[in-house]
């Protein structure tokens, strides 16, 4: 059931995931169609999430995003400061940015951020999750991991969970989505795009979500003109997802995008979206255990050991 | 010489594994579903054994206990040579390497009969004794035969050129099957051409309509007429002692429990083909000769191998998640079977996750003519007091659909 809607402002609109932006030049979506944007996400019901780009938009977009409850996405980078207040969640594309930017502790940030560098600088992160309501990462290049990164990303998690099991033991509750959303989880919680969210692009059109707009201007699912036309709807639903309905790495993004990249199918993920996920699942298992050293914690999730990192290796189970 | 059949050879544990020889045919069949075939992609030898380099070097990644080297085409047998080569270097590499698919192979051919005379195929076929399975293609009747495989360039009916060859064929391999294909027009002609083939010495017909979506209003009734025809004379001349046609199965026609029968009908992604520019691909079908209006599935190259990322859509794929609900919930539902490579072709999106269903009337049709089938025979055996002999000696055919 769809329930969001993401409007992608402008084709600079700054990436919140896996995807790059695939265009350079500024196309603010025209003011007419943002409006007719807003009142489909108000028909259809849906929480509308507005994508900003790092210019000040004109004052009659600001005033008609303020016409429905919403969230904002804004990058670190964006020069409107007040909005940089105002949003719901800020990008960073660079850990520099993040190491210099003024954090606040009601805010959920996201860092983007290519293998190469988490695997250099994860350590301060330990400071930014100390500091902020919520940290998601996000790793931009997960479907280049090999077995080494594997066991260097095993060990990343490892540490970071030692930093947050001390927070815990302090009193205090932070979230990292890769540690910490697998221990709240009793089912799965994925980005779910094409199912419960879709994206209105610049050009009017819908897309499963941003990063297929970028990549095929052609790959549409439909138009604020004629509505929804979402070929094969049911491959978006987890149902239909044969790996991912067996998997309990209930974190997991199941990135539809890099799916498709990895697979060529919407609905099955590659084996390093897959192991990356179960690195991130029973690290997550071993901190409930260690915080629950300190005290009563999450008693109703039981992660469960298993002795595979990829669900496919487990087919012949199902 | 007899040599073994070829069908049912390691059924199961086999790998197949395809060499696309080459995409030229003498022939242009009107059915043929590889709509793009050429003269020009011919393979290489050096293309050939990087194939067989990796696949060999990979067994890690081949496991199976025994291997089906299939040649196809276009028709196989205009690259014999090439072939010849090819079969020496895998029989000589695999012992080398001291491989577990070291005699527990086979060589496998479909082609269209035509040249099955000639000295270098009869030569090769000598040399393979023991290893070669070779089926040929033969509609029925000249008259049905010919509405179809006729010659590119004259459009000439090859039945003539084919048929002389059957008697060879059959001296060589007695239990071989044939594989007969059915369309829209040439439905009028199933009884005579399934009897025809008897009357040729074949006992096993292998025949299936085609996946495409390629039938009209009314063929469901004509295909239903001629197979309880066709039922009438199996049962009163008593061709079904000695005789097989794939399209009377007693397994047809039940509905399917969706936890319990959920199991992908086709092996696409567990063969694996290769063509001449050295592409690998989940089974030929996803070649873009094959393909009308999608783009080829590659799943690797011999310079760089397999993508096993690419294999995962194929290795997970069941039953329910590919089918519409009117699929899960037929009454009639076991035995309709499908192509994967006809899926991906014929979706919405590029996706092998939707079936295609432009078969569900002649499957259901088959259904009540398989119904009037075993319904009769076994009410004469009863009344004979033969049923249970005949159930210890029935001819199975195989479930030949590709």
């Amino acid at each position: 059931m769809l329930e969001y809607l993401i409007i992608q402002l402008d084709d600079t609109s700054t990436s919140y995931c896996h995807y790059k932006i695939g265009k350079k030049e500024r196309r603010l979506i025209p003011l007419e169609m943002l409006k007719a944007g807003i009142k489909f996400g108000m028909l259809e019901n849906l929480m509308i999430q507005f994508v900003y780009p790092d210019y000040k938009l004109p004052d009659d977009y600001a005033e008609a995003i303020e016409t429905i409850d919403h969230s904002k996405i804004v990058s670190s980078l964006c020069e409107n400061e007040v909005l940089k207040a105002e949003a719901d969640v800020i990008i960073f594309h660079e850990w520099t940015e993040l190491s210099l930017a003024q954090l606040d502790e009601k805010k959920s940030y996201v860092l983007r951020t290519a293998k190469a560098d988490l695997f250099d600088r994860y350590l301060f992160l330990k400071d930014v999750i100390s500091k902020v309501m919520r940290l998601n990462i996000v790793i931009t290049d997960v479907e280049t991991f090999t077995e080494q990164d594997f066991e260097k990303y095993k060990q990343i998690l490892h540490t970071l969970s030692e930093h947050i099991e001390k927070e815990y033991a302090a009193g205090k509750a932070p979230q990292f989505n890769i540690l910490t959303d697998r221990m709240m989880l009793d089912k799965m919680n994925n980005c779910n795009a094409g199912a419960s969210n879709i994206t209105l692009a610049p050009n009017g059109k819908f897309y499963v979500c941003p990063a297929f707009y970028y990549e095929n201007e052609e790959d549409s699912i439909g138009d604020l003109e004629h509505g929804l036309d979402i070929k094969n709807p049911q491959l978006y639903k987890l149902e239909f997802a044969p790996i991912c309905r067996h998997c309990d790495a209930y974190q997991c993004k199941r990135c539809i995008w890099l799916n498709r990249k990895t697979t060529l199918e919407v609905n099955t993920p590659s084996h390093e979206q897959c192991v990356v996920a179960h690195l991130e699942r029973n690290a997550s298992r071993e901190l409930s255990d260690n915080i629950r050293k300190h005290g009563t914690f999450m008693l109703e999730i039981d992660i469960k050991g298993i002795d595979y990192l990829d669900p496919f290796d487990k087919r012949e189970e199902w | 010489m007899l040599y073994r059949n070829p069908k049912s050879w390691q059924l199961g544990i086999a790998r197949t594994i395809t060499f696309i020889v080459t995409k030229d045919c003498q022939l242009a069949c009107k059915y043929c579903y590889l709509v793009g075939k050429n003269i020009s992609e011919r393979m290489s030898f050096e293309t050939a054994k990087k194939a067989i380099d990796y696949i060999l070097g990979h067994e890690d990644k081949f496991r199976e206990e025994s291997v089906i080297f299939d040649f196809i085409g276009g028709e196989p047998f205009l690259e014999i040579d090439l072939i010849d080569q090819i079969c020496d270097y895998l029989k000589t590499e695999m012992y080398r390497l001291n491989h577990h698919w070291f005699n527990s192979y086979r060589f496998s051919f479909s082609t269209n009969g035509i040249n099955y005379h000639e000295k270098k195929v009869q030569d090769f076929i000598k040399k393979n004794a023991s290893h070669v399975s070779i089926g040929i293609t033969i509609d029925g009747t000249e008259k049905k035969h010919d509405m179809n495989r006729v010659y590119k360039l004259t459009e000439r009916g090859s039945y003539k050129d084919v048929v002389k060859n059957i008697p060879l064929w059959l001296e060589q391999f007695p239990n071989a099957g044939t594989k007969v294909t059915v369309s829209s027009h040439d439905l009028p002609y199933i009884v005579e051409s399934v009897l025809h083939l008897y009357s040729l010495g074949i006992h096993e017909v292998n025949i299936n309509v085609v996946f495409e979506d390629v039938w009209q209003d009314g063929d469901n009734t004509i295909f239903e007429q001629q197979l309880i025809k066709l039922a009438d004379i199996i049962i009163n001349q008593g061709y079904y002692k000695d005789y097989a046609c794939s399209f009377f199965s007693e397994n047809i026609g039940k509905p399917m429990d969706r936890e319990w029968d959920n199991n992908n009908w086709c092996g696409a992604g567990k063969m694996l083909s290769v063509d001449a520019a050295g592409n690998f691909y989940p089974c030929t079908r996803f070649a873009q000769y094959s393909l009308r209006d999608k783009k080829a599935l590659i799943i690797g190259n011999v310079e760089t191998g397999i993508n096993e990322n690419l294999l995962r859509p194929f290795l997970t794929l069941d039953r329910c998640t590919q089918s519409p609900e009117e699929c899960l919930d037929c009454e009639v539902a076991s035995g309709c079977a499908w192509c994967q490579g006809e899926n991906y072709d014929a979706a919405q999106t590029n996706t092998i996750y939707q079936r295609a269903t432009a078969i569900c009337k002649m499957h259901k049709a088959r259904v009540r003519a398989n119904n009037y089938y075993w319904n009769k025979l076994f009410r004469k055996l009863e009344l004979e007091g033969k049923r249970d002999e005949f159930e210890k000696n029935k001819k199975e055919s195989n479930p030949t659909i590709c």
